[in-house]
């Protein structure tokens, strides 16, 4: 097996593997995150910062280890946003779109600038740049976004196919993606097929931060990919085949810092002038020029600069708020709202794998420093009491992965009944939809002539929306109120226990 | 809905013969106070109630003093069985319809010939999960399907709008395509307390039925509970109090543990769907005067409150 086979072999198998954990179900969900995101470097970098777990840090660990030995193998192994730029160009290579790639000047400037932002970003806690640059991310808002819905609702249609033969299946929930988190989607998939299709992997070698960060390691790496100069034709198999575009024929230099380790360029050498093989160090430095340092290192703080202005000083400058006056309802085990927005990323597992679609990606409603976050869209679903899915799918640790009978107990909310809509109180007729939904009892119903009149107990309320869901009236008579940092609700009491009738032998003693 | 009464020429030549044959042995044997309404199957009761027993053998003892399930389900006819599933509860909290009265009410169809039998109810919170937990958590999805029965879950396209003839409050409602379509409906609900309707029984169970629930909910919900019988009332009532859930309905807790259980082990059939409620309100420990839904009922005529006006066969086992 060729190394470009195994390549092939090995970025496919994660590549469905990584499209499974978004869209395989919440049951094939559950599993695949307790595995796969630790090999992913931003939930694993971030987990690690905030919480560290073994497998996490193992992971992150890994990661750096594996490209110090063999260079940036994670891009073309690992990574599912890899793996589909490679599908694409593979495609524009078939359709002659474009059969050729060619040297391409790296744009270093701007790549340090990104990864600069980004680790900024990160440190103070402004997810917006990592979720929005972050290929994890991104992979799962697209898969999230448009093809789980296409998965479910084909799906959907083949069940009503099998109602006149008396087949019957249950329908599975698509999830509901906010129109700007979806218009959102919609334009960086058209940036990347563009890219893709015309640019090879150019998405990698300059925007993407994680690119950037495993290029200045794999810029050491002991595995490198080297020509012989003598040897070399400069026939420029090499760099047609390269996808990173980081092969400079005329100089038979190949830089390492964008090779993504495809392997394409050992096999289209001609006469196997490139060898991928540990090598000693001196030969690296001999094309680190100062000028070049100094470019890239100001390009580095001066990102690093712009994004920490941005933050405290300039945003409150300019009066940007942080976040909106109401926030909207986060996950339970999410904690608090500040403890969230710093830490989820935003790749839209949860959302994907919530079996009632009410978590979905919020547009700006955390505020600028927190865009495309999930939230509990309370006017389409409610949270199931019975499921934990979100928290045992969070590859952050955004939400903490909580036990069922504790996620029970945790107050993301509060309903709020407003009387003077409430169709009990203002038409004088029973209703009760919201208490007979209610999955903790808070809903009590006071008997006055006869008629239920429905009241909220706080102290078991945690917040579901089930109540929110259920209301009749427009606009409803009851809504959850978030709490920003989430309370403990009480345990309803156990009822006493009611004794058996005795049974009786004769029928006389029944009621009528 | 096809028409409730259908008898083809086989059938009408075939009563015709046996009657005839059965007042001519009578007259000749000397035993004609039998034809003049004394015996049992001259004139069948309005109301069953059978206790202490497994609701198997309650609802095999209940459908005999009824006349039999070949009264109700004929030769080659579709039948809906319409338990109440409506939440994600196991058997043990008293909040769904008992899983073996299900299975035993689908076989005993078969047995009296039934084509295909169909079971479905559309649960409280319609989302797709919450519909497949409820199904499964039940035991019904199991025990319909040991029996033959056909499951069918939830979905939005089924419906087809009619009008209620006489309503009050519902002049409309979009009803499941089985129930209009099927010969014979056989309503099975479970008795439990309610807390916006006092009790939930036969005639709050047809709300499973509809989809514009919420619309009861809003415009008034007993005065539309009762009105839902002027267009469609069940063929047989099956209320099964097996377990009955005395408070936190309809819902009850999720924990089989906390719920406010009494095991009645009792089993209530008619065709009067409001005469069923109103004897389910008093096995529950209620008046049924005091249910708004069950007087509206017999005010509108749909059937008898007053037990007292009723043929009723009591059994203890």
């Amino acid at each position: 097996m060729t190394l470009i086979t195994f390549r092939k072999v090995l970025s496919g198998l994660f590549f469905l593997l990584f499209l499974m954990l978004f869209a395989g179900g919440e049951r094939l969900s559950a599993i695949l995150s307790g595995i796969l995101p630790p090999f992913q470097f931003v939930p694993a970098l971030l987990r690690t910062l905030a919480q560290p777990a073994a497998l996490f840090a193992a992971g992150l660990i890994g990661i750096v280890v594996l490209t110090l030995i063999f260079g940036r193998v994670y891009c073309s192994f690992l990574c599912p946003l890899g793996a589909l730029q490679d599908l694409l160009i593979a495609a524009s290579r078939k359709i002659g779109l474009r059969p050729r790639h060619a040297y391409r000047p790296p744009n270093n400037l701007l790549r340090y600038a990104i990864l600069a932002v980004a680790a900024g970003a990160l440190v103070a806690g402004f997810q917006s740049a990592v979720s929005l640059l972050d290929p994890f991310a991104w992979w799962g808002r697209l898969v999230t976004d448009f093809v789980l819905p296409l998965l479910t609702g084909s799906y959907n249609l083949a069940i009503l196919a099998g109602k006149p033969f008396d087949l019957y299946l249950h329908p599975r929930q698509t999830p509901f993606i906010t129109p700007p988190a979806l218009a959102l989607s919609a334009a960086f998939l058209a940036l990347i097929v563009y890219l893709a299709l015309t640019r090879g992997r150019l998405y990698c070698n300059t925007v993407c931060p994680v690119g950037a960060f495993l290029g200045l390691l794999a810029r050491f790496s002991l595995f490198r990919f080297a020509a012989e100069k003598n040897a070399c034709t400069e026939c420029a198999r090499c760099a047609e085949v390269c996808k990173a575009g980081c092969i400079d024929p005329q100089n038979a230099a190949i830089d390492m810092s964008r090779c993504v380790a495809c392997f394409n360029c050992l096999d289209a050498c001609a006469r196997t002038t490139i060898r991928y093989r540990p090598q000693i160090p001196a030969v690296r430095f001999e094309d680190w020029s100062p000028a070049r340092r100094r470019v890239v290192l100001g390009g580095f703080a001066g990102g690093l600069a712009l994004t920490l202005a941005s933050f405290a000083g300039l945003r409150q400058m300019l009066r940007i708020p942080s976040a909106k006056a109401q926030t909207p309802v986060t996950p339970p085990g999410s904690g608090n709202l500040a403890r969230f927005t710093s830490r989820c990323c935003a790749c839209s597992l949860c959302v994907a794998a919530c079996p009632t679609a009410v978590l979905a990606p919020s547009f700006a409603d955390y505020g600028t420093g927190a865009l495309l976050q999930p939230k509990l869209n309370y006017e389409q679903s409610y949270c199931d009491y019975e499921c934990n899915v979100c928290g045992r799918v969070c590859p952050t640790g955004a939400i903490a992965d909580l036990a069922l009978a504790e996620k029970k107990l945790i107050a993301i909310g509060e309903a709020k009944l407003l009387e003077d809509i409430c169709v009990v109180y203002v038409n004088k007729t029973n209703c009760g939809a919201c208490g007979e939904v209610c999955p903790t009892h808070a809903m009590r119903f006071e008997d006055r002539e006869n008629i239920l009149y429905p009241e909220v107990d706080q102290r078991y309320c945690i917040g579901c929306g089930a109540c929110q869901l259920a209301c009749p009236t427009t606009p409803r008579s009851i809504v959850v109120e978030p709490h920003k940092t989430h309370k403990r609700a009480e345990k309803y009491p156990e009822p006493a226990r009611r004794p058996a009738p005795p049974p009786t032998a004769s029928g006389d003693d029944f009621p009528f | 809905m096809k028409e409730p009464q259908k008898f083809n020429r086989r059938e009408v030549l075939g009563k015709g013969l046996s009657l005839g044959l059965l007042v001519g042995g009578a007259v000749i044997l000397g035993k004609t106070d039998f034809l003049l309404g004394q015996g049992p199957s001259a004139s069948l009761p309005d109301l069953v109630a059978v206790k202490n027993g497994e609701p198997d053998a309650l609802f095999k003892k209940a459908i005999d003093l009824l006349g039999g399930m070949r009264r109700f389900v004929k030769k080659g006819q579709t039948v809906v069985v319409k338990p109440n599933i409506g939440f994600p509860r196991v058997p043990e909290v008293g909040a769904t319809t008992h899983p073996l009265l299900v299975k035993t009410i689908i076989e005993s169809c078969y047995a009296a010939g039934a084509g295909k039998v169909y079971v479905f109810d559309n649960v409280v919170t319609p989302t797709a999960g919450n519909a497949r937990n409820c199904y499964r958590l039940s035991g019904i999805d199991e025990a319909a399907r040991a029996a033959r029965g056909i499951v069918v879950p939830v979905d939005d396209f089924s419906y087809r709008e009619v009008r209620i003839p006489g309503g009050k409050k519902l002049k409309t409602a979009d009803v499941h395509a089985l129930i209009l379509d099927c010969d014979v409906f056989i309503n099975v609900p479970v008795l439990k307390h309610h807390s916006s309707a006092h009790l939930s029984i036969a005639m709050k169970n047809l709300m499973g039925i509809v989809k514009n629930r919420m619309e009861y909910h809003l415009v008034g919900l007993d005065q539309c509970i009762a009105d839902f019988c002027l267009y469609r009332k069940p063929d047989l009532n099956v209320v099964d109090a097996y377990r009955v859930l005395m408070s936190q309905g309809p819902a009850g807790p999720s924990n089989p543990h906390f719920a406010d259980i009494q095991i009645k082990k009792t089993l209530l059939v008619s065709q009067d769907i409001v005469a069923v409620d109103a004897a389910a309100a008093r096995i529950f420990g209620k008046d049924p005067e005091d249910i708004g839904y069950i007087k509206i009922g017999h005010a509108q005529k749909s059937g008898n409150m007053n037990l007292k006006d009723l043929k009723i066969v009591t059994y203890a086992m």
